[in-house]
C-alpha cells in the first residue's frame, strides 16, 4: 500500500514540472534556512574544540556590582584573587582554570605588522580545554613559579611569524619589546570561542597580565571543570554559598555598591545571562526567537498549504473513482499525508544537499577563521523533525478537504 | 466597481483566507526587515564629521606601574609629536572612534536634562581628525582655569540642551566644583561610525595632570608604513617598561564597527528575500490556477463585449482588493510600533518602512496576477464558452 501511495506521488510530481518546483523550491530552502542555522548555533554553543568539556563546564564570567538603589551598575569580569579564592577553592569541581578575558597586541617582523590577540592563563587552562599540540608541550606550574617567559603559540601565528611549518619550539618571539621563547605550538581555534581563542597564551605571571590587581573587578573569568555533568548544580550550589559568604564590607568595593552578583553557569546560559539580566528580557528574547522560527517556517507552510489547496481539483476525479469503489475518507486522508510526507522529504534531501554546500561555502569562505560548521547528528536529526512536521502542516489541511470532495462532485470535473 | 470586486472576493472567502494570512504575514516580515534597513540607511547617509583615513590609535595600559602615570604619558605624547612622520597627536578618552567602549552620562543646564556621551581629549583633538567646528572654537589649554572645564558640544546636544539658543560661552554647574563652559559647536561626531545615529554628545578637555585618559590619537603623514610603526612601539616601550602599548588603525577598526551592524542586516535581508521569492511563486502558481479555472466566466464576460484589457484589470483589481484587506490587517500590527515607541526608534522610520512594505507587497501581487491574468483575457470567447 505504501509503495503505491508513494508511485502516485512520483507521477503526480512529474505531472506538473511548475507546481513540483515551486513545492520543492519552498520545502528546500526553508529546511536549508533551519539547518544552516542549528548548524550556526551548533557551532556558536555545542561542544567543539578546543573547549572539548563545554558540556561539562561552567563559567565565570561576569561580576556584577550595583547599589541598593539600582541607579549605578558595573560590571565585567572579575580579578584574578577573587577568582583563586572563590572558584579554585570548589570542591565538589575536578579542575577549574583562570584565564585572562582577550587582549589584543602587535608583534612587527621584517616590517610587517602582526595583530595579536593574547591571553594569561594559570596550568589548569590545558587541563580543562582540550587543546591539540602540533609540537612541543603547554607550561606548567614550575614555569609559573619561576615566572618563566615562555609563550604557546597557535599554528597561524608560527605561519605568519617564523616559517610556515617550519619547527619553532626554543626560538624567540618578540612582543612589545619584551622576548618569550616558544614551548608549544598548538592547533587554533575559531574565534567565536570567545573565551579559549587567542593566538598566543602565556602564564599569568609573565609581564603585563595584571594579575596583582586588588579588589573584584579585573580581568579574567574562570571556567569550572565538572567530574560529570550531573554533578553541575552541586557545584553551582558550592559557588553561590561561596558568594553569599562575601562580607558587606568586601562587597562595597570602596564604592557604593551593596549587591553583588557572580554566577557559575553553564556556557549558553552565561551567553544569554550576559545580555538579557532579568527574566522579563529573557522572556522577550525566546518569544522574538519564537516569532522568527515561526515567520521563517509558518509562510513557507502556509503558501504550500496555499498550492496544495488550489490544486485539488485536478485529483477530483482520482479522488471520485477511489471514493465510488468504496475508499473511505481516512484511508485517503492517510494517502494524501503520506504523499506530503513523501514530498517534504525529498525536499529535505536537497535541502541536506544544499546545506552541506552552504556549510562549506561559509567554512572555505574564511569569514570565520578555523571554522568548524558541520551538520553533525543531532543537527540532522532535528532536521528530520522540522520536515515530518513540515509535511503534515502542508498536507492535513489539503488532504482534509479532498476527503471530504462528494463522489459525484467530484466526478463531474 | 470596488464593491462588486469585493463581493467577489467575499464569496469565496473559505479559499481567500488563506491567501489573506500569507500576504499579511509577507507584509509583516517585510515591515520588519525594512524598519531595520531604512534605520540603518537613514544613518549611514549622514556623513560621520571626521577624518579617519591616516589615523592611528596608540592605546597604553599602565598594568602594574603607579608612579607618575600623567607624566609619563605626557612625555610619549611629546616623544610621538617629535617624530617628523606624525603630523599631530592628542591625548583621548577610552572611547575612540571604532571603539567598543562607551561613556556617557546627564548634563543639566535650565532644568533641561540631556542623556549623551561623553569625550575626553586634549587641545589637538580637532586638528588630529579634522573636526570642523560650525561656530566657536576648539578648547586650547589656556581656557583651564580654576574650577572652570572647557567642552565643545555637537549641534545636537546644542539643540536639545539649550533649544536652539546659541551654546558659546554658556557655563553648566556639574557639581561644586567643576563647571563647564562652552567654547565650541561641532556639526556632527559619529565616532562609531556611519550606521551610528546622530546622538548629543560632550568634548571636555583633560588636563596634563590626567592619568586616566591614555589613549593617544596619532596623525600620520601620508606614506607612512609598519616600519615606522614598529621603531615608534620600540620607542615606547624602552620609555615605558611593563606598559601595555597596543597600536591599531581606526580605517581598520571601522571595518570591524560596520560587520557588526552589516552581518545581521545581510543575514536578515537573505532570508527574508528567500521568503518573499517563496510567495511570489507560490501566488503565482496558486492564481495561475484560479484563474484559469474561470475560463467560463471569462468567456461570458468576453462574449459580452468586454476587452482583453478590461478583463485584465478585473483580476488585477481582485488581487489589490485583496492585498489592501491583508495589508489593513497588517497595519494594525505595525502602528503599534511608532504608537508604541518600541526599541526607541523615530517614527519617521516606521512610517517609511511601513509606506516601501505596502509599495513592494502591491509589486509583488501585480506581477505575480498579471502574467496569469492577461494569459486568461486572450482565450477566445467561443473556445471558452464550448468547455462549460
Amino acid at each position: 500500500m505504501l509503495s503505491n501511495y508513494i508511485k502516485i506521488a512520483w507521477k503526480v510530481l512529474l505531472r506538473h514540472p511548475f507546481y513540483t518546483f515551486i513545492t520543492l523550491f519552498g520545502i528546500s530552502l526553508t529546511l536549508t534556512v533551519l539547518m544552516v542555522i542549528t548548524s550556526f548555533l551548533d557551532h556558536l554553543f555545542g561542544t567543539h574544540y578546543p573547549e572539548v568539556n563545554r558540556d561539562r563546564s561552567l563559567y565565570i564570567g561576569t561580576v556584577l556590582q550595583q547599589d541598593s538603589a539600582h541607579t549605578s551598575m558595573s560590571s565585567g569580569p572579575a580579578a584574578f584573587g577573587f577568582l583563586v579564592k572563590h572558584a579554585k577553592s570548589l570542591k565538589s569541581a575536578e579542575r577549574v582554570t583562570i584565564l585572562s578575558n582577550f587582549s589584543f597586541s602587535n608583534t612587527y617582523i621584517h616590517g610587517k605588522k602582526i595583530k595579536l590577540n593574547t591571553k594569561f592563563t594559570d596550568a589548569d587552562f590545558w587541563y580543562v580545554t582540550g587543546f591539540q599540540f602540533l609540537e612541543g608541550k603547554p607550561y606548567n606550574e614550575a614555569n609559573i613559579k619561576n615566572g618563566d617567559q615562555v609563550a604557546v603559540i597557535t599554528d597561524a601565528l608560527r605561519d605568519q611569524y617564523f616559517e610556515k611549518g617550519a619547527s619553532v619550539v626554543g626560538k624567540n618571539i618578540e612582543i612589545e619589546n619584551v622576548i618569550y621563547r616558544v614551548i608549544g605550538v598548538v592547533k587554533g581555534s575559531p574565534p567565536t570561542r570567545v573565551y579559549t581563542y587567542s593566538d598566543v597564551y602565556f602564564p599569568y605571571t609573565a609581564p603585563k597580565s595584571n594579575y596583582q590587581d586588588k579588589g573584584m573587578r579585573g580581568r579574567y573569568i574562570a571556567i569550572v571543570l565538572a567530574k560529570k555533568a550531573s554533578d553541575i548544580p552541586e557545584i553551582q550550589a558550592e559557588f553561590d554559598n561561596h558568594i553569599g559568604s562575601i562580607s558587606k564590607e568586601e562587597i562595597r568595593d570602596g564604592q557604593q555598591f551593596t549587591v553583588l552578583i557572580v554566577r557559575a553557569d553553564r556556557y549558553f546560559d552565561h551567553f544569554l545571562n550576559t545580555f538579557a539580566r532579568d527574566d522579563t528580557q529573557k522572556a522577550l528574547f525566546y518569544s522574538i526567537i519564537g516569532l522568527v522560527l515561526l515567520m521563517v517556517m509558518g509562510l513557507p507552510a502556509i503558501n504550500l498549504v496555499n498550492v496544495n489547496v488550489s490544486r485539488i481539483l485536478e485529483r477530483a476525479s482520482e479522488i471520485g473513482v477511489r471514493k465510488a469503489f468504496g475508499a473511505p475518507s481516512k484511508a485517503l486522508l492517510w494517502q494524501f499525508i503520506i504523499e506530503n510526507v513523501f514530498i517534504t522529504f525529498i525536499g529535505g534531501m536537497f535541502a541536506l544537499a544544499l546545506s552541506l554546500l552552504v556549510i562549506s561555502m561559509i567554512n572555505a569562505s574564511g569569514w570565520i577563521a578555523y571554522a568548524d560548521l558541520t551538520i553533525n547528528f543531532s543537527v540532522f536529526l532535528i532536521s528530520i523533525g522540522v520536515c515530518l512536521l513540515f509535511g503534515l502542516l502542508s498536507g492535513v489541511l489539503p488532504a482534509f478537504r479532498m476527503s471530504r470532495l462528494k463522489i459525484a462532485e467530484a466526478l463531474k470535473v | 466597481m470596488l464593491r462588486h470586486l469585493f463581493k467577489l472576493i467575499w464569496n469565496k472567502k473559505g479559499t481567500h483566507s488563506l491567501l489573506i494570512v500569507e500576504i499579511w504575514a509577507s507584509f509583516m516580515v517585510l515591515f520588519g526587515v525594512l524598519s531595520l534597513i531604512v534605520y540603518n540607511v537613514s544613518n549611514y547617509v549622514q556623513p560621520i564629521g571626521f577624518q579617519y583615513e591616516q589615523v592611528w590609535n596608540l592605546d597604553l595600559a599602565h598594568n602594574q606601574d603607579t608612579i607618575q602615570e600623567a607624566e609619563k604619558i605626557q612625555r610619549v605624547l611629546q616623544r610621538v609629536r617629535s617624530y617628523k612622520e606624525v603630523e599631530s597627536a592628542s591625548r583621548m578618552s577610552g572611547n575612540t572612534p571604532f571603539s567598543a567602549n562607551q561613556s556617557s552620562g546627564g548634563i543639566t543646564y535650565n532644568k533641561v536634562e540631556v542623556h549623551g556621551d561623553f569625550y575626553a581629549s586634549d587641545a589637538e583633538l580637532s586638528k588630529v581628525l579634522d573636526l570642523p567646528l560650525i561656530s566657536g572654537r576648539w578648547y586650547r589649554d589656556e581656557d583651564m582655569i580654576a574650577k572652570f572645564v572647557p567642552i565643545v558640544i555637537n549641534s545636537k546636544m546644542q539643540e536639545k540642551l539649550f533649544l536652539n539658543e546659541t551654546a558659546l560661552n554658556k557655563v553648566i554647574k556639574m557639581d561644586d566644583n567643576r563647571y563647564f563652559k562652552v567654547v565650541g559647536v561641532v556639526d556632527r561626531f559619529k565616532a562609531k561610525g556611519e550606521f551610528m545615529s546622530d546622538e548629543p554628545l560632550v568634548f571636555e578637555m583633560i588636563g596634563k595632570d590626567n592619568k586616566w585618559n591614555s589613549n593617544i590619537l596619532i596623525k600620520t603623514r601620508p606614506g607612512t608604513d609598519a616600519e615606522f610603526e614598529a621603531k615608534m612601539v620600540k620607542d615606547i616601550a624602552t620609555m615605558l617598561p611593563g606598559w601595555g602599548i597596543e597600536v591599531s588603525y581606526l580605517k581598520d577598526s571601522r571595518l570591524t564597527r560596520h560587520n557588526i551592524t552589516l552581518v545581521p542586516v545581510m543575514i536578515f535581508l537573505i532570508v527574508s528575500g528567500f521568503l518573499l521569492t517563496n510567495v511570489a511563486l507560490g501566488l503565482f502558481g496558486i492564481l495561475n490556477l484560479n484563474i484559469a479555472r474561470r475560463k467560463g466566466e471569462i468567456g461570458l464576460r468576453r462574449a459580452m463585449g468586454a476587452t482583453e484589457g478590461k478583463v485584465t484589470n478585473q483580476f488585477l483589481g481582485e488581487i489589490w482588493v485583496l492585498a489592501t484587506f491583508s495589508m489593513i490587517l497588517g497595519l494594525i500590527f505595525a502602528v503599534q510600533f511608532p504608537l508604541m515607541n518600541v526599541f526607541d526608534l523615530a517614527s519617521s522610520v516606521y512610517v517609511m518602512a511601513i509606506i516601501l512594505a505596502i509599495v513592494i507587497i502591491y509589486l509583488i501581487v501585480t506581477l505575480c496576477a498579471w502574467f496569469p491574468s492577461k494569459q486568461a483575457a486572450r482565450i477566445h470567447p467561443a473556445v471558452a464558452l464550448h468547455e462549460e
